[in-house]
């Protein structure tokens, strides 16, 4: 159990844990709907810059205290503080001096949250951020006890005496370890032992006659970068034709039923199915985008024609790269996948495969020493722009350099000018989706999913693709 | 004895402070960063977090300020456990772990001697060929293979023992089993060749010929002896054990620090990689000690020349 601690956690389990023991100002339900948590009402200014809360009174922390407005003020203001070091303080980006203060340009009460007596909040934000709502549910935007946190010190979050919650579970004891085995969970299920059990790999296989199974898709993509910057291949890279061909080459169908065989989906486009939803039809964004349509459908024929002119256009006869990957079984059994697929589609083409430890596959991409990589983004909050702001051409994370104008501004009308209208924000998240697939600045994979075996008695479960997967609010069970 | 034991001390903080070095040195060359949200920062934002951990130091510097604070008794916090002291950490951990090592080593010990001696005295018949080939599959079947066959049948199949968890003495049944195999083939072997040495010897005989009765040569002076020389493969079998924990607490869900260890190299923890590094080797240096105690008293020759030198 990594951290009960807020202002610490990163992890999935920490943040299950959190989720379920304490409640933010709003609370996510199911389809990230946006139910009441702390704050009773809420509203926000016409231009959108500023927001007040009214809290819940006499909500209390399991010591007694009364749950107040400072307890967020504290709580926000510790999370951005650098000297917490906390690693998702980037997430509070576009609260007004959020940035400056985290770079140690700022002081920490500059940040844009105020409060107005014990149950009024104000924030102000120094643009309006669409997705804001979503983020007061996320586990770094929870209050905290100022008085608890600073009386537990470095303990704070460590261990269950240190921990105070205002959720709707109380943590008792801190089960000391997660079953790191899934061999082992799935014998623990078995038994009766567990409610629940994630698999993996062959598991899934062996279970998925079994009625207790469930797959639940996660917002997370595997997708495929190039380097446009690399010295021998990044010519050939940055050809559009060659990138395409790559695409249209793969079946994916196959990829997920036959080499992985985990629950993972077919890549439904950059952005991942059941993320976000259409706010006037309600349609889901891979339907709208519809990116299948528009490069990552499997055609022989035309991959053949398009690398052939490729490279001619590049002057090559041939293209041989190295492909990074994790070591994992899922990620090197896709690398394998695609080299044997794309050698046997275009005689032109060599694959050269290279399995890498995940911490050296990061650090490789982030210097730009690959030339192809397999590469696994998740979505911390159920918004398009979480996924595909990763690809404007000045973002750290775009780790192939691609560079496209139109998407570019359509992000940017998106993020700034055009974030106030939310039909016309999502229309153009749609079209930089669209762009984004129709150039393939990167070809995505698929989409990994969580497979689990579920005790059938346990009901009321709601689960998320982004950002905190569990929350065990309505959960029950039947006898 | 005394002079003895202080040039023997004198190595192993040697030994301790070479290992802690070079480990130091070698951690620092593994790519990638020790921070868990690795893939969601940025370059500036990582380069932040590190001057907050003090890692954006020259190694050196760093290695320095590392040895003052060890010998404060400050060991860091760790990374993957976001700030929890190092110490607390293995604190809380190292109990579990050095239950589960005792318990398989004293028990595959002391049933790998009774299985050897009972080889060697019944030597060429169809008990010695049993125990020879209990030893065989002990030593060449591995501790994870034998973890996971306990778990099925014993714990799911039969439901006698709880399948993993940690929480009361059933729970350590398992576990202790499947690390105690290797140790009980080693010492079975061991003693069995030792003992059937020991028995054709001329004192043995010299024994019976005064006229000892069979059992009472075999207990005060064949097992005796035989056992001189386990001694010396203890120390082996207890680095043994605390690998195969690292595996076997992996596999049985028990909190120790075996587990930890692994995982704290795959994440780049540093200071929780260097602590249980110092941990490990420590615990090594010290059964290793204890082992060349034991056999100066059980062997006074060695005593005697140990004080000499």
């Amino acid at each position: 159990m990594p951290s009960m601690d807020s202002s610490k956690g990163t992890d999935e389990i920490s943040f299950n844990m959190m989720n379920n023991t304490n409640e933010g100002l709003v609370r996510l339900g199911k389809n990230n709907k946006v139910e009441d948590g702390m704050a009773t009402k809420m509203t926000q200014s016409k231009d959108g810059k500023t927001w007040t809360f009214t809290l819940r009174k006499g909500a209390k922390w399991s010591n007694g205290d009364e749950v107040t407005a400072n307890d967020f003020v504290y709580g926000w203001r510790r999370t951005v503080n650098p000297k917490t070091g906390d690693q998702y303080s980037y997430i509070y980006s576009g609260i007004k001096n959020a940035d400056k203060i985290i770079n140690g340009k700022k002081a920490v009460n500059t940040l844009g949250i105020k409060a107005d007596g014990k149950y009024k909040l104000t924030v102000s934000l120094e643009k309006n951020i669409p997705y804001f709502k979503y983020l007061l549910g996320f586990v770094p935007f929870f209050p905290q006890n100022q008085q608890f946190v600073e009386k537990q010190g470095k303990a704070y979050g460590t261990k269950s005496s240190a921990v105070l919650s205002n959720g709707p579970y109380t943590l008792k004891k801190i089960h000391d370890q997660v079953v790191a085995d899934s061999n082992t969970a799935l014998n623990q299920f078995q038994s009766g032992k567990l409610d629940a059990a994630t698999l993996t790999g062959q598991q899934v296989k062996n279970m998925l006659s079994k009625k207790n199974m469930v797959v639940r898709p996660m917002g997370r993509l595997a997708y495929l970068e190039f380097n446009r910057k690399d010295k021998k291949v990044g010519k050939a890279f940055s050809n559009v034709k060659i990138r395409q061909a790559i695409s249209y080459a793969l079946q994916r169908k196959q990829l997920v039923k036959n080499v992985i065989a985990d629950g993972s989906l077919v890549a439904p486009g950059f952005v991942t199915k059941d993320l976000a939803k259409n706010p006037k039809t309600g349609a889901d964004f891979t339907e709208d985008a519809d990116a299948d349509g528009v490069g990552i459908s499997y055609d022989k024929a035309k991959a053949q024609k398009l690398m052939k002119e490729g490279l001619k256009e590049v002057g090559l006869k041939k293209l041989e790269f190295t492909l990074s990957a994790d070591n994992t079984p899922q990620e090197k059994n896709t690398a394998e996948y695609i080299q044997s697929q794309l050698q046997k589609v275009f005689p032109q083409v060599k694959v050269e495969n290279l399995s890498l430890p995940y911490k050296t596959r990061l650090q490789r991409s982030a210097s730009k020493n690959f030339q192809a990589v397999i590469t696994l983004w998740g979505a911390d909050y159920a918004d398009p722009s979480n996924d595909l702001n990763i690809m404007t051409s000045d973002n750290p994370q775009n780790n192939g350099s691609w560079k496209n104008a139109k998407f570019d501004k359509y992000m940017d009308a998106a993020n700034n000018a055009g974030a106030n209208e939310e039909s016309e924000r999502w229309s153009n998240m749609v079209k930089a989706e669209q762009e984004l697939m129709k150039d393939q600045g990167v070809v995505p994979l698929f989409q990994t999913s969580k497979p689990q075996m579920m005790n059938p008695k346990v009901k009321g479960v709601i689960y998320n693709t982004a950002g905190t997967p569990f929350n065990f609010k309505e959960m029950y069970v039947v006898k | 004895m005394a002079r003895y034991l202080g040039k023997r001390i004198f190595y192993l903080v040697l030994t301790l402070f070479i290992v802690t070095t070079i480990t130091f040195f070698l951690m620092k060359l593994m790519p990638g960063t020790p921070l868990t949200n690795q893939e969601k920062l940025s370059p500036e934002q990582i380069a932040l977090i590190y001057k907050q951990y003090g890692l954006d130091k020259p190694v050196w510097v760093q290695y320095i300020d590392y040895l003052i604070n060890a010998t404060h008794g400050d060991f860091g916090t760790s990374f993957q456990f976001s700030d929890q002291p190092v110490s607390y950490l293995i604190s809380s951990r190292i109990g579990a772990s050095v239950q589960l090592g005792a318990q398989a080593m004293v028990i595959g010990v002391i049933i790998g001697i009774v299985v050897g001696a009972f080889g060697a005295v019944k030597r060429n018949t169809w008990m010695d060929s049993a125990t020879t080939i209990i030893s065989i599959l002990g030593i060449s079947i591995p501790s994870f293979v034998l973890a996971v066959v306990l778990q099925y049948f014993l714990g799911l199949k039969a439901g006698w023992f709880p399948i993993a968890d940690w929480g009361g003495f059933s729970y350590t049944v398992l576990p202790t089993l499947a690390l105690a195999m290797a140790p009980l083939a080693e010492s079975a072997r061991f003693v069995r060749t030792e003992m059937v040495d020991v028995l054709s010897s001329d004192y043995i005989e010299l024994a019976r010929a005064k006229g000892l009765s069979k059992t009472g040569v075999i207990y005060h002076h064949a097992l005796r002896n035989s056992l001189i020389p386990l001694v010396t493969i203890i120390g082996p079998l207890a680095v043994n054990i605390m690998t195969g924990s690292m595996v076997i607490e992996n596999i049985f869900s028990i909190p120790g620090i075996g587990n930890q260890f692994v995982q704290s190299v795959l994440t780049n923890d540093y200071p929780t990689i260097m602590g249980l590094t110092i941990v490990y080797s420590f615990m090594l240096t010290i059964v290793l000690l204890l082992t060349d105690i034991v056999y100066g008293i059980i062997d006074p020759r060695i005593r005697i020349s140990g004080s000499r030198g």
